[in-house]
């Protein structure tokens, strides 16, 4: 890992990403439009680092590790290209055809919060700010 | 011959006379199919001086070597010839159904020459090719033909029909098969309407084709099925349709809005996306021949002035040009004037492109009410667009159908008053719905190179500056970013080889994007026998792009038609793009000079034509 101590770190740092953005109305709006049960499976990395998000029912709640339930969509890659995706900086396109993420499953709604890819990355680094994690700020 | 069958049909409809013609092999292995061979077929018997509409003009319908595999993605045919729009090349790729039909019958093409005395049908049931009366079917729309051919010859049978516009000569009609696959762009549904030809219909006996080598066909068709199946775009396309991105898109300034005047609408994101017509229109989802993705969608209206009954719904382009091009975000709308423009028989891109001009040339007064014949024309107002301006425009009707008939180069030449500039095209062909100052700067440099003018499926380059392209085994790795030109005339090298080889085998975009370099040499050495290496087949590519320009300029084209108008290249206005300038000077010249293209005559130079095998092409234009 190019970016963090361990595992648990950067689970930490996109949890509490999730916990800022769901508090922002329009960025709020957008999560609850995904209305699916999402992997973020960092576990290439670690068996603890992954974390889903539930957007499912108007309500937006997360946790880490694998969901109970069946994901909708799990989207699989390294815990430092997903510090690069959270920080609006690697083209998840690119990333894709370059086999570095892998995708299963739906990703129509996800496609519904790119248009708030950016005011995501705001809230994420300053929640790196706040971790006192400017170091690895791109 | 494997995979083709070696024959095409010809067709001259003034003599009332078929014959079936076999083509030298070499052109195969030279030109591939579809576009390419198109060219090269237009090239040895084209009528270079003949007008477009005239008896004397060719026109040309043909399949790429993988039609009738039973593969997705592969389905698709050409049709080319000089296109009444712009006056220059040609070609407009087609999904649906006919071309596995016609590789099943016995062909790989059609062309035809002359004008019928009356209106005719040409219909190809294996060896049997008849030239029939149609005039029962003339002056009627395409779904009610397509309807009563197939109830007349069977449901199996394949069609291809023409519609009103087509008949009155609309220079941007289209050719549509089985009611919903269409022939958009160029205005070959024009040229059939000049020739008196209102339909094709096409049946094969057996469904058979041959390979070089079948174990690897099925091995490869297999695999690839998977593949393009289990692909994250296939996955969406399928889900929502070709517009199921046209959220992101409207985010980062691909999309245009009135007349290319805005590059941001942030409500017309939620209306007009691919999941809002699933939400709300879609009944089904349909596809063509053999293909898993199926992008297409039927869209039923069910109440409401823009009612429409179950039938084709429109694609990404339909829903931007009729859309927010023309300032509306009226999602029933868009696909209500999808279904007229498709019963007419015309083209939504030119269509939407022409009216939007139109729309804006209508709120500066270079457009008055004298020249509309008293219609205003304003933004958004879809029931004057939809019960008015494009019934006016396929029957030539009035002033204002004359005028926007002929296409938005034409119209601005008639009213003048500095209108061409706020025109979107190049060489006359109306352009699609993406912006590349938002979409990417490559697109500008692909949209002028292109042969038949601004296109965004004759070469990948929107795909490649989205990321979605990445081909290490040519060196092909570009991490390209949007908006810069940094890049884009290297990659556009590639993307133009690679683009002319798409077009040319008849493979759609949306399907070979999950092919790679090797896969694509595996299936043209499998499936046809061309026994290629890498090497030989990017220089097939790069051959039939160059040869595309050639017949260009034995039309009179020379560099300074490879550019985009003032409104393309004038900063954004507002959204992602805004304030970003496009060096296209810089990208274009830097083109020229690694494909070694003359940078008056815009062709390439004799030397390299000869290291291409075209000593006898180079001999005509040097």
């Amino acid at each position: 890992m190019e970016f963090w101590k361990d595992e648990n770190e950067p689970i930490e740092a996109f949890l509490k990403m999730f916990d800022e953005c769901a508090k922002i109305e329009d960025i709020a709006a957008g999560l609850k439009k995904v209305n699916q049960l999402i992997w973020f499976d960092y576990t290439q990395d670690g068996p603890n680092c992954s974390f889903w998000v539930d957007c499912r029912g108007g309500e937006i709640k997360a946790g880490q590790g694998k969901p109970d339930e069946e994901p909708n969509l799990t989207m699989s890659l390294s815990v430092d290209d997903a510090h690069r995706a959270w920080s609006n900086k690697l083209n998840p396109v690119m990333a894709i055809t370059r086999r570095k993420i892998k995708v299963k499953g739906s990703a129509t709604g996800l496609l519904k919060l790119v248009p708030k890819s950016k005011k995501t990355a705001e809230v994420y680094v300053q929640v790196l700010r706040d971790m006192g994690k400017e170091d690895i700020i791109l | 011959m494997k995979g083709n069958t070696g024959k095409i049909i010809d067709v001259d409809l003034t003599a009332g006379k078929v014959k079936v013609d076999e083509l030298p092999e070499e052109y195969y292995g030279k030109y591939i199919g579809g576009s390419g061979l198109a060219a090269k077929l237009f090239w040895e018997r084209g009528n270079f001086d003949a007008e477009p509409l005239s008896p004397e003009a060719m026109l040309i319908f043909m399949n790429g070597p993988f039609a009738g595999l039973k593969l997705s993605g592969v389905s698709r045919h050409s049709t080319a010839g000089r296109s009444p729009l712009t006056g220059g090349w040609g070609d407009s790729s087609c999904g649906g159904y006919l071309a596995p039909e016609l590789r099943y019958a016995g062909y790989d093409g059609i062309a035809i020459t002359g004008r019928a005395e009356k209106p005719s049908m040409l219909l190809i049931e294996d060896d049997r090719i008849e030239i029939l009366d149609a005039g029962e079917y003339w002056g009627k729309e395409t779904a009610e033909v397509n309807r009563a051919l197939k109830e007349k010859y069977g449901k199996a049978y394949r069609t291809l029909v023409i519609g009103p516009a087509g008949e009155n000569l609309v220079k941007y009609s289209i050719i549509l098969n089985e009611g919903h696959h269409a022939t958009g762009r160029a205005g070959f549904g024009a040229v059939m309407g000049s020739k008196n030809l209102k339909a094709i219909v096409v049946k094969a006996g057996k469904k058979e084709m041959t390979f070089a080598d079948p174990e690897k066909v099925e091995e490869l068709r297999k695999e690839l099925n998977l593949k393009i199946k289990e692909a994250l775009t296939s996955n969406v396309l399928h889900e929502n349709g070709t517009a199921a991105n046209l959220m992101g898109g409207m985010f980062v300034g691909d999309v245009p809005i009135r007349n290319w005047t805005s590059n941001f609408w942030e409500e017309a994101s939620e209306d007009l996306t691919g999941s809002t017509l699933t939400e709300t229109y879609l009944t089904k989802r349909s596809s063509c021949a053999f293909c898993s993705i199926a992008c297409k969608r039927v869209v039923e209206v069910k109440e409401g002035p823009w009612a429409v009954p179950e039938g084709p719904g429109p694609e990404y382009e339909t829903i931007v040009s009729f859309g927010t091009l023309i300032g509306s975000i009226d999602l029933a709308a868009t696909c209500k004037a999808g279904r007229i423009c498709n019963d007419l028989g015309i083209d939504t891109i030119s269509a939407g492109g022409t009216i939007a001009w139109a729309m804006e040339a209508f709120e500066r007064g270079d457009l008055t009410l004298e020249d509309t014949g008293g219609i205003e024309l304003k933004w958004g107002d879809m029931d004057t667009v939809i019960n008015k301006v494009v019934p006016m425009i396929a029957a030539k009707e009035g002033k204002l159908g004359a005028l926007l008939a002929e296409g938005s180069v034409s119209a601005a030449g008639k009213i003048g008053k500095g209108s061409i500039d706020y025109t979107v095209q190049c060489k006359g062909l109306e352009a699609p719905m993406h912006d590349p100052r938002g979409g990417g700067h490559g697109l500008a440099l692909t949209y002028a190179m292109g042969a038949r003018g601004a296109c965004h499926v004759a070469e990948p380059m929107l795909h490649a500056e989205m990321g979605s392209r990445y081909y290490p085994e040519i060196g092909f790795e570009y991490e390209l970013e949007p908006m810069t030109d940094k890049e884009k005339p290297e990659a556009a090298v590639d993307i133009v080889a690679i683009g002319s080889i798409e077009n040319s085998a008849c493979f759609c975009q949306f399907a070979d994007a999950e092919v790679s370099i090797p896969e694509w040499l595996d299936l043209f050495n499998a499936v046809p026998g061309y026994n290629w290496d890498i090497d030989e087949m990017m220089r097939t590519g790069r051959r039939i792009f160059y040869l595309k320009r050639l017949i260009n300029h034995r039309f009179g084209r020379t560099a300074d038609d490879d550019k985009l108008t003032k409104r393309m290249l004038e900063p954004a206005r507002d959204g992602e793009p805004e304030g970003v300038e496009i060096n296209f000077d810089g990208m274009k010249q830097r083109f020229y000079e690694l494909m070694k293209i003359d940078p008056v005559k815009a062709i390439p130079v004799k030397e390299v034509l000869e290291e291409y095998g075209m000593g006898e092409e180079a001999a005509v234009v040097w």
